[in-house]
């Protein structure tokens, strides 16, 4: 978005009319609050930028079917020169056409509408420049059919405008609502307007609207309609005086037949422009961060590069974009309600004075007295930024333009930068709601956003602290290495034609986290079946699966406006995170899945996992929708962001932790109850505290020894170098599956074996790193954040001495456990107990004897136990086994 | 090769839609192509998706791709244009035809415009209860509201008084006849006939009715001068405090004692044989987001919401803040009244509560005769409005309409099962408004359904508490509110289950009207039901209801 600059922000509020009672939609749901429609109609509108117009920020609903508009805003309109009677020169007249034009032949390239032009809607900001303003109105409004007013001012609208008729929801002889404007609609208005200018003084003021509306449509019988309007409004001469290109104007606006009258397009192409046309240079969308063009391609910089840094008046919050400093305005405590309130603009009466006296049985009710407070008043208000501004007159200015280059200082220096490395350890919420951390945070991410791919690592690094909710969507996408031309990708994906998935997506759609306003709105449906079409698409191999819905809503969310990129976020994420579990038959995958969580149950929550075995309460009951929807299904969008802030920085393993932590956060109920008792508490999830699932999900990660998670079925490892830019792979963010597979590596078991097992198995080569052997010798530098291992040996004494790896302990099979299966007492295995906590590596000869040695450790509650896949003939060929030095 | 390929769309409406074609003419190597392409108008679809579908489907070589994207757009918008032109010029050839009136065409613009928007629309006339509405609200919410909650008191002990002392004189009237009844009772075969004792019995009656009629308009008048005498005060006040400014009030009213209450009736009025059992439960609703929301369970008399205590005694001042604080605010108390098909307070429970209505003046709604009598007449209009409607669209099968349609043409003045008025209040003691649901015998039937005209006027009911920001509500749990002894342990149980579930249904809707706002609901069980029973049914809420999980504090091991 474009940055603030000299404009302010402002808000206006209508209503939304009421649906009728009790009626429901063709599926059987109830219908959609009008307000909602509006809402999601309203999103496009944000992405409308144009210099002529003014850009929208932001929509929000109040209560009963209140929609606040914020958009930018100058104090200043056309209706200035109404109020001081100035007639403007004809040379102001030609530029404010031309610069109306450029705006409205904008809009209709979006395939929107004004409808509404006025002297009060065309603003002006400081240099006099036109900017239109409430031009999406129409637009978002369905043509006015949400709403009870009529769109546009009595003495503006068009002949076929009044012709074609208005709809009033309290009249039943009209069932329709009337067509749609089309552009040239505005263009009368717009003749109109310019009228008033040069005449100085407004049309049809102080009429009846009815007599001023008959009034325009007996024009039509007019053959010189500015003359007959000069002389109706006594101001021949000042209309004859005009120069002959203005005159022409004025007479090609206002053209009464629709079909003679030009649209902007060509009028902005006329000839009577020529004088005026070379003052404008055409409007060139900026190129968006994925595309296929360069985004430096028309960068000049100035020959003096010190004109770049002109300090004017050191505003350099006016430089952030609208969207940013309205965001931030909010989180400075701003409150649409009561700004509009104050202004008089809201007026509500008590609710107790406006009850109905009867209600009949199907909800009609009757006795209800005509509310005034709601009625139009479409005044804009200016939303203050001083509150915002004193928030922030700590905030140096170098803030605003923080150094991407040191890589070790993330935080900009600043004289409040002590205050802020104390809020980074803040919880999360809290931050989210610190109005000059979010400025800092959002700044440094915008930098580094335009820096992508090239700062890429820095994306990562930074989105480790965290990552702040303006700027989710784009970040996420940076996260996935999204990358190139994914619009024209995505526009060369058909998904129009029909397909057999669509039944279910129509389905599924109105039931996917229809509590969001955006999401229920019918613009978000339309959306959702379009990228979801997409997908299943470009996917021939996999298919649509209930949950895919789901799935795709986080990412819809944050990109409402961009398709494009939330098919891309969508189709990086899958083979990601949930490789092949679209398969048409996925069972062997999810089934695997499941295993190895469950064997991560045990591994962390050996008492749970008991417990859980004990009772029969195994994962595939419950944890397919968590892990085939990525918990999408189970947890509203709010909760769904922090969620993956963490889990896109994790590898595939991860959701595994995310699993574990919800069951232990749930795990005092669990432990206390049966089956039917748990199947009950899961069939509707109770409130998750997603904070702490988050952190203690990140612990048990730590504690997860790499190759314990390994799956046969997971996504085979990525071609090399196609890391572009490199990511540095640190320990957590690498998958085990992207490592280079060696004779060390853990092999694939068969499911059926697989399930036997209650403990991980971990490879030779993970044993050897969280052991730190290795035979360059122990020189190698402690990486903080390992898990603290133990092995233990479980071969008989003999051989054990004959040779094993370093700081093992032994503990021969035979001897550990007694006939009940308790851990028999002696020197072997208190040694254990004292390292209870550990992970406990089991090293055997057999494999079978590891896995029941685990299954009895498992069974008497050790945590964190797993056993060396392939036993100690891993080991033989690595040399890394010594023999102890005999006791003398 | 020419190609051509046809793309039907069901969209938009059938009269408005019509078919184009598009041509496209290009040069492959030696050939000359030209593609064809029906195109439903108005497009709906998003040209570039349209574009990108058309070079996939015909297989259109790359170096065309600009050229077709294009001329498709200039083609869209051309033909687009034309469409507006012949629809905008088809509108004013009907008005010079005279096919539309213009006339009727202006006076409905001018009617959307003056009803809708305040740029037109009829300056308000200045409402006399609004501004008094404003001006109570700033100063209850002042250091003035002790002083105006005193002085309400004092109003309602006078009133107190003046009703005791009418029960007095009723009591004395009342024995003196039964002490003269005696009498003629004895006399009876002897000098009396059954004619003479009939005549007696009459007479009582019409000398009670005139005691009674007098102390009504009595009471009639002094409340009718409380309220007058009050709101003049309050506006006075008001006015004070403005001028000078200041939040000092001067004159403090104290509360008046009156010991004539205390000694009077401690029992009938004031208090419950049985204590009030109750239970809170705060529950969660939704599927992903969940909105929390506070139940509970009360077992008390339905009136005790309503009646007026003391302020002597223990937190019944407090609750008369808190009601008099929230009366003009969006958190709005109501309670609903199950009544039969009469609007008016002759009988049973709505003679109770009009009982309980009197006894303390009104000082900011109409009495309720008075509020009852609005009701009438908007019920008659509402009838007449239904009925010529239905003569309109006579086509339109409504459920049991037939029988409805009857009971509505015998007494259009009589209310349905399922209908209900509302009526406002702020002299009671925790409701501000109540809903009079009507309800039928049916209800103590052990078989009614969700469907049930009872259960849909709950929803209602719940709506229009969405609307006017009730954000309390006591609902009879079991739709009755006097036990009866058909109403068995499982009747009572399988009521519960119902109204708890349809409520639970209905509070989920709920969120979709307002998004969730926090709400109290009450469910009130008659105060004759067993402790047992009590017990039995707020063990059946948790389970129906998703009650939240305690909130655990220990800290982790």
């Amino acid at each position: 978005m474009r940055p603030l600059k000299d404009a302010q922000l402002g808000a206006f509020t209508f209503f939304a009319s009421a649906l009728p009672h009790d009626v429901c939609g063709s599926n059987g749901l109830p219908l959609t609050p009008n307000s909602i429609k509006i809402l999601g109609r309203f999103q496009i509108l944000k992405t409308v930028t144009h210099p002529r117009l003014c850009q929208y920020v932001d929509i929000s609903r109040g209560k009963h079917e209140r929609l606040i508009v914020v958009a930018e805003h100058f104090e200043s309109s056309l209706s200035d020169f109404q109020k001081q009677g100035i007639k403007a020169s004809s040379e102001k007249v030609l530029q404010v056409a031309y610069e109306l034009l450029e705006g409205l032949d904008f809009m209709n390239k979006h395939g929107m509408v004004h409808r509404a032009l006025s002297a009060h809607n065309v603003l002006m900001d400081c240099k006099g420049n036109v900017k239109l303003a409430k031009f999406g109105l129409y637009h978002m409004t369905d043509h006015g059919a949400d709403v009870d007013f009529p769109i546009g001012y009595p003495s503006y609208l068009a002949p076929e405008v009044i012709a074609q008729g208005s709809f009033h929801p309290s009249d039943s002889s009209h069932d329709e609502a009337p067509l749609p404007s089309g552009p040239k609609t505005d263009v009368w208005s717009l003749g109109v307007l310019l009228f008033e200018l040069c005449a100085g003084r407004r049309l049809l003021q102080n009429i009846e609207i009815s007599e001023r509306l008959k009034f325009i449509l007996t024009l039509g019988c007019m053959d010189d309609i500015v003359t007959v309007l000069a002389e109706e409004h006594g101001c021949l001469d000042a209309i004859k005086e005009l120069p002959e290109n203005v005159l022409e104007l004025l007479r090609k606006c206002l053209t009464f037949l629709p079909s003679k009258r030009p649209t902007p397009a060509e009028l902005l192409g006329d000839p009577i422009f020529n004088g005026v046309s070379c003052l404008y240079t055409p409007f060139k969308k900026p190129v968006s961060l994925f595309s296929s063009s360069l985004r430096c391609a028309h960068l000049e910089l100035p020959e003096d590069i010190s004109d770049l840094c002109k300090d004017d008046d050191e505003d350099y919050l006016s430089e952030r974009a609208i969207n940013e400093v309205y965001h931030l305005w909010c989180l400075a405590g701003g409150d649409l309600e009561k700004e509009l309130t104050n202004k008089g603009i809201i007026q509500s009466k008590p609710p107790i004075c406006t009850l109905a006296n009867f209600v009949l049985e199907d909800g009609e009710s009757f006795g209800q007295r005509r509310d005034r407070s709601f009625l139009l008043d479409d005044t804009t208000v200016t939303l203050s930024l001083c509150q915002l501004g004193n928030r922030l007159r700590d905030v140096a200015g170098e803030a605003y333009y923080p150094l991407l280059e040191d890589e070790q200082s993330s935080l900009p220096q600043s004289n409040s930068s002590n205050e802020l490395s104390t809020t980074v350890k803040l919880p999360l919420i809290i931050r989210e709601r610190d109005t000059e951390y979010q400025l800092i945070r959002i700044i440094l991410f915008d930098r580094l956003l335009k820096a992508y791919p090239y700062k890429k690592n820095l994306v990562w690094k930074e989105a480790r602290v965290d990552i702040p909710p303006l700027v989710r969507g784009l970040v996420w996408a940076a996260l996935l290495g999204i990358e190139g031309d994914i619009q024209a990708k995505y526009e060369s994906t058909d998904k129009d034609t029909p397909i057999p998935t669509d039944r279910q997506i129509e389905v599924d759609i109105p039931r996917c986290h229809q509590y969001d306003e955006l999401l229920s709105s019918p613009q978000g449906h339309i959306k959702f079946r379009r990228v979801l079409k997409a997908w299943v698409v470009s996917h021939p191999d996999l298919v649509y699966w209930q949950g895919l819905d789901s799935l795709c809503a986080p990412f819809l969310y944050l990109n409402f406006n961009n398709e494009a990129l939330a098919y891309a976020c969508m189709s990086a994420f899958i083979p990601k995170y949930l490789y092949n579990f679209f398969l048409k038959d996925n069972s062997h995958v999810i089934q695997e899945y499941l295993t190895v969580f469950s064997q991560m149950i045990a591994f962390h929550d050996p008492e749970l996992s008991n417990h859980l075995n004990e009772i029969g309460f195994i994962p595939d009951l419950y944890a397919i929708p968590w892990f085939l929807t990525m918990f999408t299904h189970v947890f509203p969008l709010h909760k769904i962001f922090h969620l993956w802030d963490t889990l896109l920085l994790g590898n595939s393993s991860f959701p595994f932790c995310i699993g574990v932590a919800i069951l232990q956060q749930l795990r005092d109920r669990l432990l206390a109850n049966g089956f039917n008792e748990c199947i009950l508490l899961f069939s509707d999830l109770p409130e998750i505290d997603i904070e702490r699932c988050v952190r203690e999900s990140i612990n048990l990660f730590c504690w997860t020894p790499k190759s314990a998670t390994y799956r046969q079925h997971a996504q085979p490892p990525k071609a090399a170098g196609d890391n572009g830019f490199g990511k540095a792979a640190s320990y957590y963010t690498s998958d085990y599956q992207d490592m280079p597979k060696t004779d060390l590596s853990r092999d694939p078991l068969a499911l059926c074996d697989l399930k036997a097992e209650v403990s991980p198995r971990i490879s030779a080569e993970d044993l050897i790193d969280l052991c730190e052997l290795s035979l360059s010798g122990p020189g190698k530098r402690t990486r903080a954040g390992k898990p603290k291992i133990v092995a233990v040996d479980i071969r008989n004494l003999e051989d054990f001495n004959r040779g094993h790896i370093s700081g093992s302990i032994n503990i021969p099979f035979s001897t550990a456990f007694g006939p009940n299966s308790e851990l028999v007492q002696c020197p072997a295995t208190g040694v254990l107990q004292s390292y209870r906590g550990r992970v406990i590596v089991i090293i055997s000869h057999a494999i079978t004897n590891a896995i029941m040695f685990a299954a009895h450790l498992v069974k008497v509650n050790f945590p964190r136990v797993c056993f060396l896949d392939g036993g100690i003939n891993k080991l033989k060929p690595t040399g890394l086994l010594t023999v102890p030095s005999p006791m003398i | 090769m020419p190609s051509c390929a046809t793309m039907k769309k069901n969209k938009g409406k059938a009269s408005s839609t019509n078919e184009k074609e598009f041509v496209f003419e290009f040069r492959a190597g030696q050939h000359n192509c030209v593609l064809k392409v029906p195109l439903q108008f108005p497009v709906q679809e998003i040209i570039n998706d349209l574009h990108g579908r058309l070079m996939l489907l015909h297989k259109i070589p790359c170096y065309i791709e600009t050229d077709l994207k294009s001329s498709l757009s200039s083609f869209v918008e051309k033909e687009t244009i034309l469409d507006y032109d012949r629809e905008a010029e088809l509108a004013l050839q009907r008005l010079t035809a005279g096919d539309v009136d213009i006339n009727q065409l202006t006076n409905a613009w001018t009617r959307s415009y003056v009803e809708t928007t305040l740029e037109h629309a009829r300056p308000e006339e200045p409402s006399w209860d609004e501004d008094f509405a404003d001006v109570y609200h700033e100063l209850i919410h002042s250091p003035a509201s002790d002083t105006l909650l005193n002085l309400e008191h004092n109003y309602f002990v006078s009133i107190s008084e003046l009703i005791s002392e009418r029960d007095m004189e009723l009591k004395k009237l009342q024995e003196r006849q039964a002490s003269e009844m005696d009498k003629v009772m004895h006399e009876l075969g002897n000098t009396l006939s059954d004619h003479d004792v009939n005549a007696v019995a009459s007479q009582h009656f019409d000398a009670q009715q005139v005691l009674e009629n007098k102390w009504a308009s009595e009471q009639k008048q002094v409340t009718g001068i409380q309220k007058h005498e009050y709101q003049q005060w309050v506006i006075s006040l008001h006015q004070d405090l403005q001028k000078s400014n200041s939040s000092q009030i001067t004159e403090e009213i104290k509360v008046q004692p009156s010991q004539l209450l205390e000694v009077a009736d401690p029992g009938a009025r004031m208090f419950e044989e049985q204590p009030q059992l109750e239970e809170s439960f705060t529950i969660h609703l939704g599927a992903q987001l969940k909105t929390m929301h506070n139940l509970r369970l009360v077992r008390a008399d339905v009136l005790d919401f309503c009646k007026h205590r003391q302020h002597s005694s223990a937190g019944a001042k407090l609750r008369r803040l808190q009601t008099a604080l929230s009366l003009y605010s969006s958190s709005l108390c109501g309670l609903v009244l199950l009544v039969d098909n009469r609007v008016n307070s002759y009988s049973g429970i709505k003679r109770e509560f009009a009982t309980v209505a009197k006894e303390c003046t009104d000082f900011h709604f109409p009495f309720l005769e008075a509020q009852l009598d609005e009701v009438q007449q908007v019920l008659l209009y509402a009838r007449a409005q239904r009925s010529s409607k239905q003569k309109e669209q006579p086509e339109i099968p409504r459920n049991g309409g037939d029988d409805k349609n009857k009971n509505v043409e015998r007494n259009p003045s009589n209310i349905l099962p399922g209908e209900f008025y509302i009526s406002r209040h702020s002299n009671l003691s925790e409701v501000h408004a109540v809903f009079h649901l009507c309800v039928d015998d049916n209800v103590r039937s052990g078989n009614i359904t969700a469907r049930d005209p009872a259960i849909m006027g709950l929803r209602n009911i719940l709506k229009v508490c969405c609307t006017h920001d009730v954000t309390t509500v006591t609902v009879p749990l079991l739709l009755v509110h006097d036990m009866s002894e058909e109403m068995t342990i499982p009747w009572c149980l399988k009521r519960a289950e119902l109204v708890f579930k349809c409520v639970k249904g209905f509070m989920m809707e709920m969120a979709s009207w307002d998004g969730g706002i926090s709400r109290t609901v009450q469910f009130l069980v008659p105060k004759s039901i067993s402790e047992e029973m009590f017990y039995q049914l707020s063990n059946m809420l948790p389970q129906i209801f998703r009650v939240s999980s305690t909130l655990t504090l220990t800290s982790k091991h």
